[in-house]
């Protein structure tokens, strides 16, 4: 039976305290909720989904090239026409006959994604990413987390999706968002609000073969750290099987990830109900089994080693106080010319020379060691290397193109990286390096997939390095 | 082939003048060459004219170089520019030797300018940033300054250098700019200022880093065969070397030296006949306090990780055995990037004529220029030697 072999997790080590909303606000509207994840000034879902899904695939047992579905789940895409799954395929390195489907709209699509992942068959890659925004004084703002979670779905998958449902209801203003905007909304209408919750999530559960009361833990949408209790009685679960299936209150909420990070969060659960909510329409998922959970680069779910933002930082990091390109200009790599480096720029793809074997990056031009023009095998670089030199970038350091991204996250690292090669040797890369810490040469990297810059309105991503980890 | 003679040199004060052309800056420069020249060229003698330019802050990236010729008067002149980021003066200079050289032309007129200080600091960002690698390197959000703290990064950890001695590059190269009236930054600096700085691109502070300036300098070439009707002086080109290398720093085989210097330095000293233990002073591209240290190895002025004695024991210094950067150097002089390798050139002429004033050296008769592209991606070296017993 179809069921889930691996769930992979990433959530941004940038944290929001609830008291530090409180310190500027006066008071904090989060529910239940004490730390908001927020992402950094170059992550985004899309970055965040890659790296989910790099962890959810490199935990598992298949190849990257075996998955034949991609279904992107999120309510908050970096852009509003032109689907993440091709940039996505791009960085994962997924095959390009991959079908790929993007479910948006609401936050119940990261469920609904699981659902569709259930109906299909071949290995398919679930990820939900999502990170929601409202007006600054809100609910919504104030408990909106980041996050995403990717799960592979097999045909034989060991945690068996055994059932699942879905069903819509027209509530209309419990939360939407108008055209072209950034935030959402809800009339805050507070019964309305509620009794549309329970009552969906309570019904698309009661559609299900198996009643609530038997699962070890009960993942539900969570909008903020309180609303999911209020279903206790609608489903007849105690509260600690919803605990059990919820970290909304250290992540905020995580939009279509949410169930998902409940599901995640209740790994060790012989069984799960997962139910995905959104303005009114609810999906639910059994499922018989427990998952094994990867979360690179961190130990946990939530990250161990969060750095805590003050508002002002926060509201820096989110772009809202910056002033986006200066005048005068960046440097200008044309979108044609991006397009052609993205082997290079997603997954590092690298050239051995046929006559010497030495590595080149990119693989153009002469070879610098024996000076053959352009006689490239291609070699995939496994991504990690050690720092040969750096420097910080810091206020009115950063060249036009990159101010905005020094603006919201402060100084940055530009390095030079030699990278490993597959089989031995290295290759001598420009990078960028993450991380609060000074980088100094002879530190261990690995590559991860940020937003580079953004020009024409163009979002670009590649490769950035961060700290790896001592073995 | 035959041999050719420096005959006159002169510039602008290198600085911040904003309201001034480029064109103006030329002719104020080529006025002052033809003034140092014992018996001047008329405008008819002259040739050909080679000049160095960035592209003037990006306002004129096409014919600058007939802009400035006629401007000045030189009508019908054979002009061409030469474009090679910080080293397009020091290529220019090269450019008109060999013009002189071959056999094509007897009168050179060499040169360069530049325009910097009218934009904001944002567009002067831009258009610096786009002479490095731009499509890979400055894409990790780097600046020239970045890319030699990148440098630096991996010179300190290698050697046994300190940014005390990065300090130390400024610290002598301002002493020597006080005393130059051309000087764009011409105060002195203590060592405790130039420590404290506020970081531009860790490990290098404010004072390891040059101003870019506005300026324009020229320099007269003639053959041997027709020195004698211009000048008393005898200033031979002895040595002359180019060389080029990778534009990014992550495709060299080293971060702490540039092949492109040692390779033009081979070619200059060879062409001369010298070594560097022969030269009396050297003006070396510091346009970051690395970029000093460095340059004394791959000229070999010293081993590879030991620059950093030379300036503690003040072996550059003007009254050392080896004075560098007597005319303030780029970081107390300027850096009117197409400029700075004529510059250098003006420098050397002063001094090997006896008029550097108050930084004259005593009587020197052997000294070097090294201009540098970029972070490294081309270098020129030249040799000049004073024939003449002073």
């Amino acid at each position: 039976m179809t069921g889930i072999d691996q769930i992979g997790t990433y959530v941004p080590r940038y944290a929001l305290a609830a008291e530090a909303v409180e310190e500027a606000w006066g008071q904090f509207h989060g529910a239940g909720i004490e730390h908001t994840a927020v992402p950094g000034g170059d992550e985004d879902t899309l970055t965040m989904a890659y790296e989910a899904a790099t962890n959810a695939i490199e935990a598992g047992d298949l190849d990257h090239t075996a998955f034949e579905s991609l279904l992107v789940a999120t309510t908050t895409p970096p852009l509003e026409e032109e689907p993440m799954g091709a940039r996505l395929r791009s960085t994962l390195g997924l095959d390009d006959s991959i079908r790929t489907r993007q479910l948006t709209g609401s936050t119940r699509a990261g469920v609904e994604a699981l659902v569709t992942a259930a109906e299909r068959s071949g290995p398919t890659l679930v990820v939900a990413s999502d990170s929601p925004r409202g007006a600054p004084d809100s609910d919504l703002e104030q408990a909106g987390g980041a996050g995403a979670v990717a799960l592979v779905v097999t045909d034989d998958g060991t945690a068996e999706m055994t059932d699942h449902a879905a069903r819509v209801d027209a509530v209309p203003g419990t939360r939407f968002r108008p055209a072209g905007s950034d935030e959402s909304d809800g009339l805050g209408i507070a019964t309305y609000d509620r009794n549309a919750y329970t009552s969906a999530v309570g019904g698309v559960a009661a559609d299900l073969d198996t009643d609530p009361s038997e699962f070890a833990a009960v993942a539900l949408q969570a909008p903020n750290g309180k609303l999911p209790y209020r279903a206790a009685g609608a489903l007849g679960v105690e509260t600690e099987t919803i605990a059990a299936g919820t970290n909304v209150s250290e992540i905020g909420d995580t939009g279509a990830a949410s169930p998902l990070f409940g599901l995640a969060t209740a790994q060790s659960a012989a069984s799960t109900l997962v139910v995905g909510y959104g303005s009114g329409d609810a999906a639910a998922v059994a499922i018989e089994g427990s998952i094994p959970v990867a979360t690179n680069p961190h130990d946990g779910i939530v990250p161990e080693d969060r750095r805590s933002l003050n508002y002002g930082e926060y509201l820096r990091m989110r772009g809202e106080i910056t002033t986006g390109e200066p005048e005068g200009g960046g440097a200008y790599v044309s979108v044609p010319s991006w397009k052609r480096t993205m082997p290079q720029r997603h997954r590092l793809v690298a050239g051995r020379c046929t006559e010497c074997g030495t590595l080149a990056f990119p693989p153009e031009g002469a070879c610098t060691d024996c000076g053959t023009f352009e006689s490239y095998e291609s070699v995939e670089l496994p991504g990690t290397g050690t720092v040969e030199a750096a420097t910080e970038i810091g206020a009115g350091g950063a060249p036009p193109e990159f101010v905005e991204q020094q603006a919201k996250s402060g100084a940055y690292t530009s390095a030079v990286v030699a990278l490993d090669g597959p089989d031995g040797g290295s290759v001598s890369i420009p990078a960028q390096v993450l991380g609060d810490g000074e980088t100094t040469v002879g530190d261990r990297v690995t590559a991860t997939i940020r937003r580079i810059y953004t020009q024409e309105d163009v979002i670009r991503y590649g490769f950035k390095m961060r700290p790896l980890a001592e073995d | 082939m035959r041999d050719v003679y420096l005959v006159g040199a002169g510039q602008t004060p290198f600085g911040s003048f904003p309201e001034r052309s480029y064109r103006d800056l030329f002719a104020e420069a080529y006025q002052n060459a033809r003034e140092s020249v014992d018996s001047p060229p008329d405008p008819e003698e002259i040739d050909e004219a080679v000049v160095g330019s960035l592209g003037v802050g990006g306002r004129q990236l096409g014919l600058s170089g007939p802009a400035v010729t006629e401007h000045v008067g030189l009508h019908n002149v054979t002009c061409s520019r030469i474009e090679n980021a910080c080293a397009a003066g020091g290529f220019a200079v090269r450019q008109a030797i060999q013009a002189v050289k071959s056999g094509m032309a007897d009168v050179v007129l060499a040169g360069g300018y530049e325009v910097m200080t009218d934009m904001s600091s944002d567009a002067t960002k831009y258009w610096l940033g786009v002479s490095g690698e731009t499509e890979w390197e400055r894409l990790t959000g780097t600046t020239f300054a970045g890319v030699y703290a990148q440098m630096a990064s991996a010179y300190l950890d290698q050697y046994e250098a300190t940014t005390e001695d990065l300090s130390r590059v400024a610290v002598k190269n301002h002493g020597n700019g006080a005393k130059n009236p051309k000087a764009h930054l011409g105060f002195s600096c203590s060592l405790e200022d130039a420590v404290n700085a506020p970081d531009v691109a860790a490990p290098l502070n404010l004072y390891h880093c040059c101003p870019t300036s506005d300026g324009a300098a020229a320099a007269l070439f003639v053959s041997e065969d027709v020195v004698d009707q211009y000048s008393d002086e005898r200033i031979r080109v002895a040595g002359s070397g180019g060389a080029s290398d990778h534009v990014g720093l992550a495709e060299r085989d080293s971060y702490t030296s540039l092949s492109a210097t040692k390779a033009a330095a081979e070619s200059a000293y060879e062409g001369a006949a010298v070594g560097p233990d022969d030269l009396d002073f050297a003006e070396v591209h510091d346009c970051f306090a690395i970029a000093e240290l460095v340059a004394y190895e791959d000229l070999g002025f010293c081993e590879e990780g030991q620059a950093h004695t030379l300036l503690r024991e003040g072996r550059t210094d003007p009254d050392g055995d080896l004075p560098v950067n007597t005319s303030g150097g780029l970081k107390s002089k300027g850096h009117p990037i197409g400029a700075t390798g004529t510059g250098q050139v003006v420098e050397v002429f002063d001094q090997l004529t006896g008029n550097a004033g108050e930084r004259q050296l005593d009587d020197p008769t052997l000294g070097l220029t090294h201009n540098v592209g970029g972070s490294g991606g081309a270098t020129a070296i030249h040799i000049f030697e004073q024939e003449v017993a002073r």
